[in-house]
């Protein structure tokens, strides 16, 4: 099987480490997204299982192999750059043929698979031409040829969608979702960007300061986040963290912060923490906006409302915090001004330790 | 409701004239023109100012009548020189010269670059690069003094090397076939380790990626050099070979006087040495003259020749 196996990873430059044993295992055919901000080791992770980078520490296995020791041409993997790595004085079908001809192909089987290749990438009119003759996004499908020609076991894609503009990285995102179904090749896709990571991967593996933050699905990901970190990176708006006081009234628990009583799920861990500080986390979606004779309402200051075209976001201070509301346009719109707070059911909001981050147990919710 | 009838009609600007616009784009940028001005008037003076006294090519020039009032003679004084058997001399050792300097010369500064981009250790990289790069900054007239010491014929170390293997000694420098291999070996010593430069200049712009993704390829060393390092830095190469073939009636004239002799005059007398010997030492200006502007008008061929050529074949051009 061509899976990816990540054993204790460690990277180090003299007496700095930048990444501190990774562990992971990616299934063969799956799609697996490395993301973080930048200098979160991601893109060093990439690259030491490329081969380009020295393994510090730990091991690499690639489709039930060792590859620490192994030169990166003998791994059987295929990268596709940021920068595209195209050579600029070669043309479209030689850059694509530019791995084969290195391993001696016969002219028949580069032709043939630069006409497959070419097919499959819709580059088949532009085979002639040099790569500054192109667009951005037939540069960045020419660097994918060059690594499906390859018929590789992995792809590995380092943030190859950044230097393309919104509208073609969506499109391109989508290209390459199409491909990876089409080809089902195992890939290991870097980004910093949350969305590409959501859309795209099976599973996301959200980095942080050289370590792994947390792995699984978007949604788990998206609704269960193991930390603020997570829970902050993934998310368009990210997830509102309040800070607040818990408080027991009967058998039930509220936060209590800047005057406001947010009812919270009743999860065991709670009880230890009643007059200790927890991290609230609400996503802006999960909010109801609120107007004025609205009760129970978390009251905020407006301070300016974005249009989106069917939803808009609301930014507001809370707790002396910004606090932001994805609210729907279609039925509310000429309210939004308005809103003077919000609602939410307690079952929606996620509770983090005050001091070290961590989600309290007891509160995933299912997938 | 808003009331548009507070709004002014734009006005119509009339275009700007092409002296208006310099007129506004000096002022916006004086600091830069200022800076410019030196290399123009340097220009003016020492380039273009002296293309006044190109016409004693076409005059009996006479130092006591002056440029103005020499007669004219049309193109007696280019008849002169195509019937002088020493300036065609001085044409074919000028080509043949330039052409070995070139088929040699020219590839051994990229081959340097290329052999210091490969080294690993940095320390050897950076000494080997001071020890080629140091001959360049040693004057000519030393150079020269090192030749003649090395090739002299009692205690030249390259005659003691010739008598320890049991050979005869030789006067290199008064024979005439060796003139050129010694004249083109010198030029090389001297200059390729600083014209690498421009080369690793040109080889630090190419992008790591592109080795790194031929590395994933499978691409050896070698093969980087050949199908990365060589390609991504052939317009400089090119650019530099124009400008080269620009020059390639400029045989290194400091050299040349300081090596040849009288001996080696039938293989080492260059156009060059040839207009010094007329012009300064015989006082034939305008013989001089010609000689120049031949010289002058062949090397703008050359070079319009090669950058159009360039232009055409591998869309790399100075111009």
């Amino acid at each position: 099987m061509s899976g990816v196996q990540l054993e204790g990873i460690i990277k180090r430059y003299g007496a700095v480490q930048v990444v501190h044993g990774v562990d992971l295992n990616v299934a063969e055919k799956e799609f697996v997204v490395l993301v973080g901000p930048s200098g979160c080791g991601k893109s060093t992770t990439l690259r030491m299982i490329a081969g380009l980078e020295e393994i510090s520490d730990g091991e690499v296995t690639i489709d039930g192999r060792m590859v620490n020791r192994v030169a990166p041409k003998d791994r059987d993997v295929a990268m596709v750059f940021q920068n595209y790595a195209l050579y600029p004085h070669l043309n479209v079908a030689d850059n694509i043929a530019f791995g084969l001809r290195i391993r001696r192909e016969s002219k028949e089987v580069i032709a043939s698979s630069i006409d497959e290749v070419a097919g499959i990438l819709g580059l088949t009119d532009y085979l002639d031409r040099r790569p500054a003759d192109l667009s951005g996004g037939q540069r960045q499908r020419v660097a994918m040829g060059r690594a499906i020609v390859r018929r590789p076991k992995v792809f590995l894609f380092d943030e190859p969608l950044s230097n393309l503009d919104a509208k073609l990285r969506t499109q391109m995102r989508a290209e390459i979702k199409r491909l990876h179904n089409r080809l089902g090749v195992t890939s290991i896709y870097v980004t910093h960007d949350q969305v590409e990571a959501m859309t795209l991967a099976d599973r996301i593996v959200v980095m942080h300061d050289g370590r792994i933050e947390q792995v699984g699905s978007p949604m788990e990901l998206f609704m269960n986040p193991v930390n603020t970190f997570v829970a902050s990176f993934l998310g368009s708006p990210p997830m509102n963290q309040v800070t607040a006081k818990v408080e027991k009234v009967g058998s039930d628990f509220v936060g209590v912060f800047a005057g406001n009583r947010l009812p919270l799920a009743r999860l065991g861990d709670l009880e230890a923490r009643v007059g200790q500080d927890v991290v609230v986390g609400i996503r802006p979606e999960y909010v109801t906006p609120a107007t004025d004779g609205v009760k129970d309402q978390v009251r905020i200051e407006l301070d300016l409302v974005e249009t989106l075209g069917s939803e808009a976001l609301l930014h507001a201070m809370l707790a002396n915090a910004p606090f932001v509301i994805k609210a729907d346009t279609t039925s509310a719109a000429s309210k939004l001004s308005d809103v003077t707070g919000f609602t939410i059911a307690p079952e929606l909001i996620r509770v983090f330790d005050g001091e070290t981050g961590l989600a309290l147990a007891g509160q995933d919710r299912p997938v | 409701m808003s009331d548009a009838s507070h709004i002014k009609p734009r006005a119509k600007t009339a275009p700007m004239s092409r002296g208006a616009r310099i007129v506004d784009v000096l002022k916006r940028d004086w600091q830069l023109y200022v800076m410019l001005l030196p290399t123009i008037i340097w220009l003016l003076l020492f380039l273009y100012k002296p293309m006044y006294g190109l016409q004693i090519a076409f005059k009996d020039y006479s130092v006591f009548r002056g440029i103005a009032n020499s007669p004219w003679v049309g193109f007696e004084h280019f008849e002169t020189l195509f019937n002088n058997d020493q300036f065609i001399r001085a044409i074919r050792n000028t080509v043949v010269i330039s052409f070995w300097s070139l088929l040699i010369g020219f590839p051994v500064p990229i081959l340097l670059a290329l052999l210091f981009n490969e080294v690993l250790n940095q320390k050897f990289k950076k000494t080997t690069q001071t020890i080629v790069y140091l001959p360049h900054f040693i004057s000519s007239v030393i150079i020269a003094g090192i030749v003649i010491a090395a090739f002299a014929p009692s205690a030249g170390i390259v005659n003691t090397a010739i008598r320890a293997l049991g050979g005869e000694a030789i006067y290199f420098l008064t024979k005439p076939e060796w003139f050129r291999p010694i004249f083109i070996g010198t030029g090389i010593w001297q200059e390729a380790g600083f014209q690498s430069i421009v080369y690793l200049a040109a080889i630090a712009g190419v992008s790591p990626t592109l080795y790194e993704s031929a590395v994933v390829d499978g691409a050896s060393r070698w093969q980087m050099m050949w199908k990365i390092t060589i390609p991504s830095i052939l317009p400089t190469i090119i650019i530099m070979l124009i400008i080269r073939i620009g020059n390639i009636l400029e045989v290194s004239f400091e050299m040349i006087i300081l090596l040849y002799q009288p001996a080696t005059y039938e293989t080492a007398d260059v156009v060059n040495t040839f207009i010094y010997r007329q012009g300064l030492q015989g006082g034939q200006y305008d013989l001089a003259a010609a000689a120049g502007l031949f010289n002058a008008v062949m090397a703008f061929t050359l070079v319009m020749a090669a950058n159009a050529l360039s232009k055409r074949y591998s869309r790399t051009s100075l111009w």
